[in-house]
């Protein structure tokens, strides 16, 4: 006997690959968070329940006292105070030179313009291992060993490759009639950048901002080699040399860490709107 | 007095020549189209006027004064771009009053002249907007807006239509026409859309290689070519060339390709190579008077006309005929053709036009 097919919905194949990714995403998204649950759950205890080896468990009151011990501390004041004396200038200044060379290196091409850009973005691939020594000995000479400048200017220099890479990838999309256009009615190359380039490459710096204050905040080799003292200790050095007398201050340290990815985090979300428009941009037909 | 000359003006890029000694000049009020194909050099033109680029040698003149050298922004010129070139992150009001600001005009003054110059382009009621927020005509009048606020001497407009649909383009090209004549200011225009160039043009530059083959008014050019290159790029659909054999007679002489000849009565052997007849200068014959049999290949019916492709022994290339629409034809027919004699242009081996119809 034929049997009639019954109406309704034809049967799809089970597609598994969604899925897997899904449990991947979950898996990936566990990884990442465990250490930050992790840290924040002991800067939520004492550190006697800390040292009984509750790490994981859910306290049964809130303790604060760790959060408080961080604010009051003025050796933390001087950390956040010594980080934002570098993270500040080193992401503002790798990101004006960036645009400086990227707008250069994409509007106006000269002769070996584009071995320059080669050599320059070369500097992205040296591993900080190969620059340490002769960098301690350099600044050593100078004498501006236990300051906030060698770090400054380290990180500008290590800044300058990528910020110079991405501007000039993002310029090379602003179409050059607009620059043209800006000349005619009278703009010098300062004001074409300023009025026209830089207004349309706000995505672009956006990103750059964000990452390069993420990164240069959270450094830890860069302050570990160029200072000595507590006065110029960064925030990362910091949460390290908070250790107790005779056992280390998971509590305080775990507080320090919660406190210390705050500024980050406030970059990054003040930065999102720019990172969405730089994705959507170009993706319809203006 | 020449609002614009050019003095033997010539553009390398390394090895490359892309404009050879060109030698040319506007009067005050003409509007003048360079036409030529895709990668003649017409746009490399526009920008040596403008100062966008520099002449390898040459010279330049607006108003008499020697511009070459000079800063785009000092030569009193403007220039609509064919992809408009509007700063997409200010309003309308502010595309338009952009080179006014940098020139730090008092407010008031910067606000009076961007409201005339909306008011001549009907753009008033746009000027808060930005420039994704407009249509492609919309944003061809801010572009425009942008060029006559500054009340320049020459107006350069780049393949401005370009990138209009259809309708639009006949539309705007009507409005550029009509603020031709309401500012009565020296433009140039580049298009390769000879349509444009004929409706547009008081006189139409003729660029091939990087060097002008003619000047003239459009209907000079259409009827008068001074070349093969001309005549076959004026004009829509383009002129038909017939390779022929030329044969020295007593009383003038006879043009020869395969079944077609045509006798030359009073003209002298003068070295013809081709011939070239205009699609409106062939006709439907009878056997008596015709000049050759053609099959048809394709009609394309245009409502007010048909064009009619025809398919004979005097050339590889299909000769187009312009035929009134009430002509019933059918592909695969075949027909008797006369040519105007009095409408041939004939061509010499260099391609030079021989004797001018």
């Amino acid at each position: 006997m034929a049997e009639a097919l019954a109406p309704g919905r034809p049967e799809r194949d089970f597609n598994p690959w969604p899925a897997v990714i899904v449990i991947c995403l979950v898996c990936l998204a566990v990884l990442f968070l465990a250490p930050t649950l992790g840290v924040l759950l002991s800067s939520v205890k004492t550190t006697r329940e800390i040292s009984f080896g509750q790490l994981w468990t859910i306290p049964d009151t809130l303790f604060l006292g760790n959060f408080a011990e961080v604010i009051t501390n003025p050796a933390v004041h001087r950390y956040i105070l010594n980080t934002l004396l570098v993270t500040l200038p080193a992401t503002a200044a790798s990101i004006a030179l960036g645009v400086f060379a990227g707008y250069v290196f994409s509007k106006l091409p000269f002769r070996g313009s584009d071995v320059l850009f080669l050599v320059l973005v070369s500097g992205m691939f040296f591993p900080p291992q190969v620059i340490l020594i002769p960098l301690f000995r350099l600044f050593n000479t100078l004498d501006l060993i236990d300051t906030l400048w060698p770090i400054i200017i380290v990180h500008t220099a290590l800044g300058i490759p990528i910020c110079t890479l991405l501007m000039r990838n993002f310029f090379a999309t602003v179409p050059n009639a607009l620059r043209e256009a800006a000349i005619l009615e009278g703009a010098n190359e300062w004001q074409v950048l300023t009025r026209v380039a830089l207004p349309l490459s706000l995505p672009a710096i956006a990103v750059l901002a964000t990452l390069q204050f993420t990164w240069i905040w959270n450094d830890f080799l860069w302050p570990l080699i160029f200072t000595n003292s507590d006065e110029k200790r960064t925030i990362m050095i910091g949460i390290v040399n908070l250790k107790g007398q005779y056992s280390v201050a998971w509590g305080v340290q775990g507080a320090l860490s919660l406190i210390a990815s705050i500024p980050t985090l406030i970059v990054f979300l003040f930065f999102q709107r720019y990172f969405i428009k730089g994705m959507t941009m170009g993706a319809v037909k203006g | 007095m020449a609002d614009l000359r050019l003095e033997n003006v010539s553009k390398r890029f390394g090895d490359v020549q892309v404009i050879n000694g060109v030698d040319f000049e506007a009067v005050h009020g003409e509007f003048i189209v360079f036409v030529g194909p895709s990668g003649c050099g017409k746009s490399t033109l526009l920008r040596l006027i403008t100062g966008l680029e520099e002449a390898s040698s040459g010279r330049v003149l607006i108003g008499g004064e020697d511009m070459t050298g000079l800063k785009p922004s000092k030569r009193g010129v403007a220039m609509v771009f064919q992809s408009y070139a509007l700063f997409p992150h200010l309003t309308v009001e502010d595309n338009i009053g952009f080179g006014l600001r940098l020139a730090k005009l008092p407010k008031a003054e910067i606000a009076e002249r961007v409201g005339e110059a909306a008011r001549i382009l009907q753009i008033e009621d746009l000027l808060d907007r930005k420039p994704r927020q407009l249509s492609g005509g919309q944003r061809q009048r801010v572009a425009i807006g942008r060029s006559i606020i500054r009340d320049p001497k020459v107006f350069l407009f780049d393949e401005p239509l370009s990138n209009l649909d259809a309708a639009l383009r006949v539309q705007m090209r009507l409005e550029i026409a009509r603020l031709h004549k309401r500012l009565g200011a020296t433009m140039v225009y580049v298009t390769h859309d000879q349509t444009e160039a004929m409706t547009l043009a008081d006189r139409i530059v003729v660029i091939n290689q990087g060097r002008i083959e003619q000047v003239g008014s459009p209907i000079d050019l259409y009827d008068h070519p001074a070349n093969r290159f001309v005549a076959g790029f004026i004009g829509s659909p383009a002129m038909n060339f017939i390779e022929v054999t030329e044969q020295d007679r007593r009383d003038g002489i006879s043009l020869a390709a395969g079944s077609l000849r045509i006798e030359l009565s009073g003209r002298r052997a003068a070295g013809v190579a081709a011939i070239g007849i205009r699609p409106e200068h062939a006709e439907l014959a009878g056997p008596e008077d015709g000049d050759f049999l053609a099959t048809i290949e394709i009609v394309e019916k245009l409502g007010a006309e048909s064009l009619v492709h025809l398919q004979h022994d005097a050339s590889d290339v299909p000769l187009t005929m312009r035929t009134s629409p009430d002509r019933r034809l059918r592909a695969g027919e075949t027909v008797h053709v006369r040519l105007n004699k009095e409408r041939l242009h004939s061509f010499g081996g260099d391609g030079n036009i021989l004797n001018p119809a």
